[in-house]
């Protein structure tokens, strides 16, 4: 029961980062680069659930916006999947106690994710390639994706830590020690 | 969880500061009027005071009454030259909007032949990376794949996908983008690709080698390709760019539609 209140709250989130990401975020911009907030969502969803439901999370909210902007359905569902698979990687090495391994965490999952989109784009939609303005434009949307994290680490962790018990219940114990 | 809970709070309030200053001063001195103003506010009656103050002590009145007659007819003759300056670009602003005005009316003519379908951009890319916009057109209004889009000033892109309601279209400044156009003069061909740079500026490239493109060159499609019609003004060159190599030359263009402030599209349903 409670799962499913849990659920119900994480999609609703979706939405909400949805319309942030799409109008407030396109007006509140570093130098005309937006955050991508979802990705930040993903990896705290695969962080304190477990490796099937990051993943799962990841495919189906990369799938709803490749269906909504990109050209070829199903680039962003790999590299947001792949987020949530990762988070529950990092997720065994690392702790989630500290405000900067969370930082970390978020500037690899954010270059990795759009590296990945980019290079995927190349093989499938033959895109203009410019080193020079992606890498300027990633390092812009990295700093500010950190911002952010810095900003919402209290709500990452309160919730978090919620959902952590409901989905792991007995079986962590690292936090004891 | 086992921080200090004040100090975290602190911190989070300063990383929002930090935040809405970095989002301010980094687009454009828009913003920063206010902040000039509030100074300016705050310093000034004391200066004024302290400048009084100053006046009175030495005792030279005189010359000071001078220097502000003299400061007061200085500040009347530059409102006036002010004013001057703001009827001139008025004027100027005339001119301009004369010139668009003639140039919609030449484009109506242009784009008469024909049919389209007024729509409105309803959903931006949420992406850094890709320009793709979404419109309120789709199959039941009669909107297909490959369509051109174009708004009253010129090219937008083509529909990529449709839905019932709604259509996707690639525009002419995504990185996927490439357009087959000419220049209109001399009837050139050159290929405008998107660039990640700017939402408003194509890269021009694969010129011709004998051929002399300038400054202020109008570029249109030239109907290559299969997807866009011939004749739909793109934009502007604002800059050549040479290179070692005369072959790899490029040209900046600048796009004639300003694609932050697109609202209305027109789709072209015939070719």
């Amino acid at each position: 029961m409670k799962k499913l209140v849990i659920n119900l709250f994480l999609i609703l989130t979706i939405f909400i980062i949805y319309f942030l990401q799409s109008n407030f975020f396109n007006w509140f911009n570093i130098a005309g680069v937006m955050p991508n907030v979802f990705i930040i969502f993903v990896l705290f969803i695969g962080l304190f659930t477990n490796k099937t439901v990051g993943t799962a999370y990841g495919v189906v909210i990369g799938l709803i916006l490749d269906l909504l902007f990109s050209q070829k359905i199903g680039i962003q569902a790999v590299t947001l999947g792949l987020v949530g698979f990762l988070a529950a990687i990092f997720d065994k090495n690392f702790s989630k106690d500290s405000r900067m391994t969370i930082m970390l965490m978020v500037l690899g999952s954010t270059v990795i994710v759009e590296v990945l989109n980019y290079l995927l784009a190349y093989m499938f939609i033959n895109i203009n390639v410019e080193i020079v303005n992606f890498v300027k434009i990633l390092a812009i949307e990295v700093i500010y994706n950190m911002i952010l994290t810095i900003i919402i680490y209290p709500l990452i962790q309160k919730f978090g830590y919620d959902i952590e018990n409901e989905y792991k219940g007995n079986k962590i114990l690292t936090r004891y020690f | 969880m086992y921080q200090n809970k004040k100090a975290g709070t602190i911190g989070i309030i300063i990383t929002i500061i930090i935040l809405i200053l970095i989002v301010i001063f980094s687009n454009g001195e828009s913003n920063t009027a206010f902040f000039e103003n509030a100074a300016s506010n705050l310093v000034m009656p004391i200066q004024n005071g302290l400048t009084y103050l100053k006046n009175k002590i030495s005792g030279n009145n005189t010359f000071f009454t001078d220097i502000n007659n003299l400061q007061q007819e200085n500040e009347e003759l530059k409102q006036k030259n002010s004013e001057l300056e703001q009827s001139l670009r008025e004027l100027e602003n005339i001119r301009t909007e004369n010139e668009t005005l003639k140039e919609y009316l030449n484009l109506t003519e242009k784009y008469g032949e024909y049919n389209t379908i007024p729509g409105y951009v309803i959903n931006k890319d949420i992406s850094n990376y890709s320009k793709t916009i979404v419109i309120n057109l789709g199959s039941n209004d009669g909107v297909a794949e490959n369509m051109t889009v174009i708004a009253d000033q010129g090219l937008v892109g083509y529909v990529i996908s449709v839905t019932d309601t709604t259509a996707k279209v690639q525009t002419i400044v995504d990185t996927a983008s490439s357009v087959s156009c000419i220049m209109s003069s001399n009837d050139e061909s050159i290929v405008c690709k998107g660039t990640m740079d700017d939402s408003s500026t194509l890269k021009a490239m694969y010129i011709p080698t004998d051929s002399n493109i300038a400054q202020g060159e109008s570029i249109e499609t030239s109907g290559l390709g299969g997807i866009y019609p011939k004749g739909i003004h793109v934009g502007t060159v604002t800059k050549v760019t040479n290179t070692q190599n005369l072959t790899d030359r490029y040209a900046t263009v600048e796009t004639a539609v300003d694609f932050d402030k697109l609202n209305t599209v027109l789709v072209i349903t015939n070719k």
